[in-house]
């Protein structure tokens, strides 16, 4: 793919993190042009969820240096409040907000942090929730959703946001089977229509259809990466195809 | 008959009392035990051990005893009425098992509720105002109801100062009737209304913010 005239959304400067003894990552750099959806696989305790937290600043990188297009996040001088309400998240427990509805976890961010009128909010919020096919489950509270409908309700929370990029922690690993596939429907709605992504996840079918590249990594560094063509037929290193052959198996 | 219409006026007067001081300590034991217990959880390690040695001490004396010091304590500085001195010293002792009751409930709401808050750009301020309280004072209702118990019956304790509460006026009223089992009788029942009125109350509140599930 030719990128030369794509904006840089996010970009990752040789960042290092470590708990404790525990060196998680060991320079990772890495950049993410507009519209690209970079799917992030590895063994667990890679640090995959470290890196993407690196991000927005959840973790804060022991070294290396972090932009979100021309700002950098790892300056001190960075209202990092501000710069997180263009990156949306989406965890793997969905941490939707337990005493609010649907509706009200979608409205928050837009009221509390926007300053949007209520009115202005409720109707924006209406609008995700139906892009994510949930309009008529507004008024349940998490309790009352199932785990699918949970984590498309955190999706459109995030994007009632209007970010520049969305980052998914394993979205769909604490999901029962049957539910992965209308999260799965959701990310690749949004990904077809153009939103830049960096995804956590092991769902190959996902990355094989609309991903721009896969990234390998392994041992707190990028280990290989490159389109899934590439990647799932024939990658440089015995060890890509090892992994990813693996996983393709298991889905 | 007559008795009664003595004893009446005694008891309201007295019951003015009881409530303001059940009020006064309550309310600013919420709002300074709410500010502790924020404090504690995400003040950093300094400030929560501070917090922790406020509340270890002050709830391992006897309430009484806590209340002569720092109404002592207070009397020397500033120059309050017994009422106000004593309401406020039933106020700092309920702060300290008010920090630690809303400290549990803002600890068993899950991180994920701050990290999530976060990450849509809101400050941690807004976070803990706007997403954690609100679940931890669901959680925090029963055994604050507890507390308020305690704190009903505690302002008794301001007897000791000469404050005329309803336990004082009792006293007053057998003094010169020569009928302290009425007079304490009438005084018990009025405690176990107010005790188990606000018990009900809490009870209904905690349901009608109860979360579907």
């Amino acid at each position: 793919m030719d990128n030369h005239n794509l904006k840089t959304i996010v970009k990752l400067e040789d960042i290092h993190k470590a708990y404790g003894d525990v060196e998680v990552l060991k320079g990772i750099t890495m950049e993410v042009t507009e519209g690209e959806v970079v799917v992030l696989v590895g063994p667990s305790g890679t640090g995959k969820s470290t890196l993407l937290r690196c991000i927005n600043q959840l973790t804060i990188p022991d070294r290396g240096r972090v932009w979100l297009e021309e700002i950098e996040l790892t300056d001190h001088k960075t209202d990092i409040d501000a710069a997180r309400r263009h990156i949306g998240m989406v965890f793997q427990d969905f941490n939707l907000f337990n005493h609010l509805t649907a509706l009200g976890n979608v409205t928050l961010g837009l009221t509390r942090v926007l300053g949007m009128h209520k009115e202005e909010a409720h109707q924006k919020a209406m609008q995700e929730l139906e892009r994510v096919g949930l309009e008529d489950k507004w008024m349940n509270y998490p309790g009352q959703l199932s785990g699918g409908q949970k984590q498309r309700v955190a999706i459109a929370r995030s994007l009632a946001m209007d970010p520049v990029v969305m980052l998914f922690d394993e979205p769909t690993s604490a999901l029962d089977p049957e539910l992965i596939g209308e999260v799965l429907l959701v990310m690749k709605d949004l990904a077809l229509g153009g939103m830049t992504m960096v995804c956590v996840t092991h769902e190959i079918g996902f990355a094989r259809e609309v991903a721009s590249r896969i990234v390998f990594m392994e041992h707190g560094v990028i280990a290989e990466s490159g389109t899934p063509e590439k990647m799932l037929k024939n990658p440089d290193l015995p060890r890509t195809k090892q992994f990813l052959g693996k996983i393709s198996d298991l889905h | 008959m007559d008795v009664l219409i003595i004893l009446v006026p005694y008891i309201l007067r007295g019951l003015k009392i009881t409530l303001s001081v059940t009020a006064v300590a309550l309310s600013s034991g919420l709002i300074f035990g709410c500010i502790l217990a924020i404090l504690r959880v995400y003040g950093g390690k300094w400030l929560s051990r501070a917090i922790t040695v406020y509340t270890t001490v002050i709830r391992a004396l006897p309430h009484i005893l806590l209340l002569l010091i720092i109404y002592f304590m207070i009397a020397r500085v500033i120059d309050l009425t017994p009422f106000w001195a004593g309401s406020l010293a039933l106020a700092i002792i309920s702060s300290a098992y008010q920090a630690e009751i809303i400290r549990g409930a803002i600890q068993s709401v899950p991180t994920g509720q701050m990290i999530a808050a976060r990450s849509i750009g809101m400050s941690q301020f807004r976070a803990i105002w706007h997403v954690v309280l609100p679940q931890a004072f669901r959680h925090a209702i029963p055994p604050w109801s507890n507390e308020a118990a305690i704190v009903i019956k505690d302002s008794s304790l301001v007897y000791v100062l000469g404050v005329p509460e309803i336990l004082r006026q009792a006293q007053y009223y057998s003094a010169r009737t020569y009928q302290p089992f009425l007079a304490y009788i009438t005084v018990a029942v009025i405690y176990f209304m107010l005790t188990f009125l606000t018990n009900r109350g809490l009870d209904a509140l905690e349901r009608r913010v109860h979360i579907p599930a």
